[in-house]
C-alpha cells in the first residue's frame, strides 16, 4: 500500500446514525484513501450495512458528515458504485440489455455505456453470457454480473459488500482478481465478515462493532496489535472443564497467552515451536488428549477477539 | 433519455412476461365474444303469421283480392322500413295459425275476413257502414305478442287508409336519438366491454410498479439518477400503449362481429387513452400497498370487480345521483374513472353527440386520475421510494 502517496477520497466524521433509541453507527470517524482497497470489517449488526448505505446515500446520517473528494468533477452518484450483497438485477433482461439500461439511468451515452458494458463483461469472464437472460445465469455469474452493473457508469469508488459470499471456487478466484486489479486504479471499499477475505484483499481495514470503531490500519499492523509470534491452535478430544482451566493456568505461569474456545484452545508465544513439547506435556498431565495441532500466523479473528473478546462468527 | 430507455426496458419486459399480458390484452375481446354470443342467443325476433280468407272482388271483370295486397304489404313493409326483427308468414288456415302460435312458433296470428275486399271497395266508394275485418290472435300476457300485434295494426291501418285513398289523421313524427333507431343491445354493450379492457391493465400496470421492489432493483434506480417522475413516466407511457392496443383489439373484435358506431373514432382513442392514464393512476395504488406480482393478483381482485361490476363497465347500472353539477350527476359511482369513461363512449359513439357533450365526463376523469395519482404516488413513495 503506498500510503504516502495517499489521498484522502472519503472522509467520515463523526457519523451517527440512530433508529429510535437504537444507535446503529456511533460516531464513525475514518478516511478512505484514493486507489485503495478499504475493509470494513465486524460481526452481523456491527453497523457495516448501515455505514455502506449513509456513503451510498441511501439514508441520512443522524449526525456526522461524509466528504468525498470529487476532483473528477462528478457528483455523488456518479461517484460510487454499490454492489450489494443479495444479486439484485433485472431476471427478464439479457445481461448486456441491463447493463446498457443501467448506464443509461446514470445519463451515460449508449456508445461510451456499450464500451464499458464489453469491457466489464470480459474482464468478469461473462463475455459469453452478453444475451443470456440473467435469470439463466449460475449463481456465480449472477454474483458478477451484479458487480458489472456497479462498475457500468465507471464510479471512483466501488463499495462491495460481501463480495465473495456464496461463490464457488472459480467466480471466487475470478472476484478476487478482479478487486486485486480494479482496486489499483480505483477505490474500493468492501464489507465482510471474512477476515480471511478482508486479510487477503485489503490494503486497510477497519474494525467495527456495535457501530464503533475498534481499530484501522492495515492488516499486518493490526495483526501486530496482539503480539508477534504464531498461534498454535489444539483441537482437544475431551471437554473437560476443570483439566481444560488447570491446564490455562499452567501455561498461563509460563507467560504464554492462551483463550480456551468451545472447539479449541488458543495458545500465543514469540517462540511457539520450542514450547511444543512442554505444552503436550502439560495437557497430558492435566488430563487432556490432543486430536489435532494446528500452527498458523496471527489473523484478523485474532485482532478482533483480542479487542472485544469475542469471535466475530459469534 | 432516461424515460426512453425506462420506456424500452418495460417494453422488453412486458413482452417476455406474456402471460401476464396476453390476460390483460385478450380480456375485452374475450368479454366482446361473449356477450356477441348472449346477444345473439337471445335476439328479440317477432314471427306474424297471416292468414287470408279474403275472397276479394270483381271490377270492371278485373279480379282484385285486398288480402293479398295486405299480406304483401305486411312483408314488404318489414323488410324495408322497421327496425325490429320482423318476419311475415302466410298459413293456410286458422286452426293451423292458432296452433303455431300455441306453440310459440309465432308470436300474432292476423286472419283477413273472406269479405275485407269488398268492405275495402265499398269504403273507397265512401260507403261509412262497411268495415273491413281483421282478427288478431295471441297470448296476450306475451310481450311479443303485444309488439307483434301493435306494428300489425299500425300496417294494417296505414294499408287501410291507403286502399281507401284516405290520408292519416294524424302523423306521428319519431326522433331516435343517435343511432338508437339502429343500435343492437350488442352495440349498446360495447362501449362498456371497451373500458373492460382498459380495466385489465390494473394487473399489467401495478405488476410493472411493483417488479422494481419485488426484484429489488428500485435499490439500483435510487442510486442512479433516475428521478421519480422519469421512473412513473416511463411505466405509465408503456401502460398506456399497452391499454391502447388492448382497446383497439377489443374494437376491432367488436366491428368484427357486427358492432356499429358513431362519431369520431380518434375521440374514443383520446377517451382511451385519459382512462388508461386514470387506471394506470389507480395501479399506482395497488403498487404501493403490496410488494410483489402475487400480491398484486391477490389485491388487484377487489377494485378489479369494483371497476367491472360497479360502473356500468360490464352491465349497464343504474343509481342514484347524490348532487349534480351543472346538470352533470354525481353519485358514488362517479368516484371511479371508467363510469364517466363508459358515459362519454355511450355519447359519443351510440348516441352520436357534439363532443362538448362529453366534457363533465373528460374533467371528471381528469381530476379523478390527478386524485388517483397523488395518491398512489404520496404511498409510493412513502413505502418503496424512502430512503431506508
Amino acid at each position: 500500500m503506498k500510503q504516502t502517496q495517499m489521498e484522502t477520497m472519503i472522509k467520515i466524521e463523526g457519523l451517527k446514525k440512530r433508529f429510535g433509541d437504537f444507535t446503529a453507527v456511533d460516531g464513525l470517524c475514518f478516511e478512505i484513501f484514493r486507489n485503495e482497497i478499504f475493509g470494513l470489517l465486524g460481526p452481523n449488526g456491527a453497523g457495516k450495512t448501515t455505514t455502506i448505505s449513509i456513503i451510498c446515500g441511501l439514508l441520512p446520517p443522524s449526525e456526522g458528515k461524509i466528504s468525498f473528494n470529487d476532483s473528477h468533477g462528478k457528483d455523488h452518484k456518479s461517484l460510487i458504485g454499490y454492489c450489494p450483497q443479495e444479486n439484485i438485477f433485472y431476471p427478464k433482461l439479457t445481461c448486456m440489455e441491463q447493463l446498457l439500461f443501467m448506464g443509461q439511468m446514470y445519463g451515460l451515452p449508449s456508445k461510451s455505456v456499450k464500451t464499458n458494458a464489453i469491457d466489464l463483461l470480459n474482464l468478469l469472464g461473462l463475455e459469453d453470457k452478453t444475451n443470456v437472460r440473467a435469470a439463466n445465469l449460475s449463481g456465480g455469474m449472477k454474483r458478477r454480473l451484479n458487480i458489472c452493473l456497479a462498475l457500468i457508469h465507471n464510479p471512483e469508488i466501488l463499495i462491495l459488500d460481501e463480495p465473495e459470499a456464496g461463490l464457488d471456487p472459480q467466480s471466487r478466484i475470478l472476484v478476487r482478481d478482479f478487486i486485486k486489479t480494479f482496486g489499483k486504479e480505483k477505490t474500493i471499499i468492501l464489507t465482510t465478515h471474512n477476515m480471511d477475505e478482508a486479510d487477503r484483499l485489503a490494503d486497510r481495514v477497519a474494525i467495527i462493532d456495535h457501530g464503533k470503531l475498534l481499530l484501522s490500519d492495515t492488516p499486518q499492523n493490526l495483526k501486530r496489535t496482539v503480539g508477534e509470534g504464531d498461534v498454535l491452535e489444539l483441537i482437544l478430544e475431551n471437554s473437560d472443564e476443570n483439566a481444560q482451566n488447570q491446564f490455562a493456568e499452567n501455561i498461563a505461569l509460563r507467560s504464554m497467552n492462551i483463550r480456551i474456545n468451545s472447539e479449541s484452545v488458543l495458545i500465543k508465544h514469540p517462540n511457539i515451536i520450542e514450547q511444543l513439547p512442554a505444552i503436550k506435556n502439560l495437557a497430558e498431565t492435566n488430563g487432556l488428549t490432543i486430536s489435532e495441532i494446528k500452527l498458523r500466523e496471527n489473523t484478523l479473528e485474532d485482532v478482533f477477539i483480542h479487542l472485544t473478546g469475542k469471535s466475530l462468527r459469534q | 433519455m432516461k424515460t426512453i430507455s425506462i420506456i424500452i426496458k418495460s417494453l422488453k419486459e412486458q413482452i417476455r412476461s406474456y402471460w401476464v399480458l396476453l390476460l390483460s390484452l385478450s380480456m375485452g375481446p374475450f368479454f366482446i365474444f361473449i356477450y356477441f354470443l348472449i346477444m345473439e342467443t337471445s335476439k328479440p325476433q317477432y314471427t306474424i303469421l297471416v292468414v287470408n280468407n279474403d275472397k276479394g272482388v270483381s271490377i270492371n271483370n278485373r279480379q282484385i283480392n285486398h288480402g293479398n295486397f295486405l299480406a304483401a304489404y305486411l312483408k314488404n313493409t318489414k323488410e324495408g322500413s322497421i327496425a325490429i326483427p320482423f318476419t311475415v308468414n302466410i298459413v293456410t288456415d286458422k286452426i293451423t295459425g292458432i296452433e303455431r302460435v300455441k306453440n310459440k312458433k309465432a308470436d300474432a296470428l292476423v286472419v283477413i275476413d273472406g269479405s275485407f275486399s269488398q268492405a275495402i271497395e265499398k269504403r273507397k266508394l265512401n260507403d261509412s257502414t262497411a268495415m273491413p275485418k281483421v282478427e288478431f290472435t295471441g297470448d296476450l300476457t306475451n310481450t311479443n305478442y303485444l309488439i307483434s300485434a301493435v306494428w300489425a295494426n299500425e300496417l294494417l291501418n296505414e294499408y287501410a287508409l291507403y286502399a281507401t285513398h284516405n290520408k292519416k289523421v294524424v302523423e306521428v313524427k319519431e326522433t331516435a336519438l343517435g343511432t338508437s333507431a339502429t343500435a343492437s343491445g350488442f352495440d349498446m354493450i360495447v362501449p362498456g366491454i371497451l373500458i373492460v379492457s382498459l380495466i385489465m391493465l390494473m394487473f399489467t400496470a401495478s405488476i410493472a410498479f411493483v417488479s422494481e421492489i419485488e426484484n429489488k432493483t428500485m435499490l439500483r434506480l435510487k442510486l442512479s439518477k433516475l428521478t421519480a417522475f422519469e421512473f412513473l413516466g416511463g411505466i405509465s407511457i408503456v401502460q398506456l400503449m399497452v391499454g391502447i392496443v388492448s382497446v383497439l383489439l377489443t374494437l376491432f373484435t367488436a366491428l368484427s362481429l357486427g358492432f356499429h358506431y358513431t362519431g369520431s373514432l380518434a375521440i374514443m382513442i383520446f377517451i382511451a387513452g385519459l382512462t388508461s392514464l386514470s387506471i394506470i393512476a389507480f395501479s399506482l395504488i395497488i403498487a404501493a400497498i403490496t410488494k410483489s406480482a402475487n400480491e398484486v393478483l391477490v389485491v388487484g381482485n377487489f377494485p378489479m370487480f369494483l371497476f367491472m361490476f360497479f360502473t356500468g363497465a360490464a352491465f349497464p347500472l343504474k343509481s342514484e345521483a347524490w348532487f349534480t353539477i351543472a346538470g352533470y350527476p354525481i353519485n358514488i359511482q362517479g368516484l371511479m374513472t371508467p363510469t364517466h369513461a363508459i358515459s362519454a363512449l355511450d355519447k359519443t359513439l351510440i348516441m352520436n353527440m357534439e363532443v362538448f357533450s362529453i366534457v363533465p365526463e373528460i374533467i371528471s376523469i381528469i381530476t379523478l386520475t390527478l386524485f388517483y395519482f397523488i395518491i398512489g404516488g404520496i404511498i409510493f413513495k412513502h413505502r418503496h421510494l424512502k430512503l431506508t
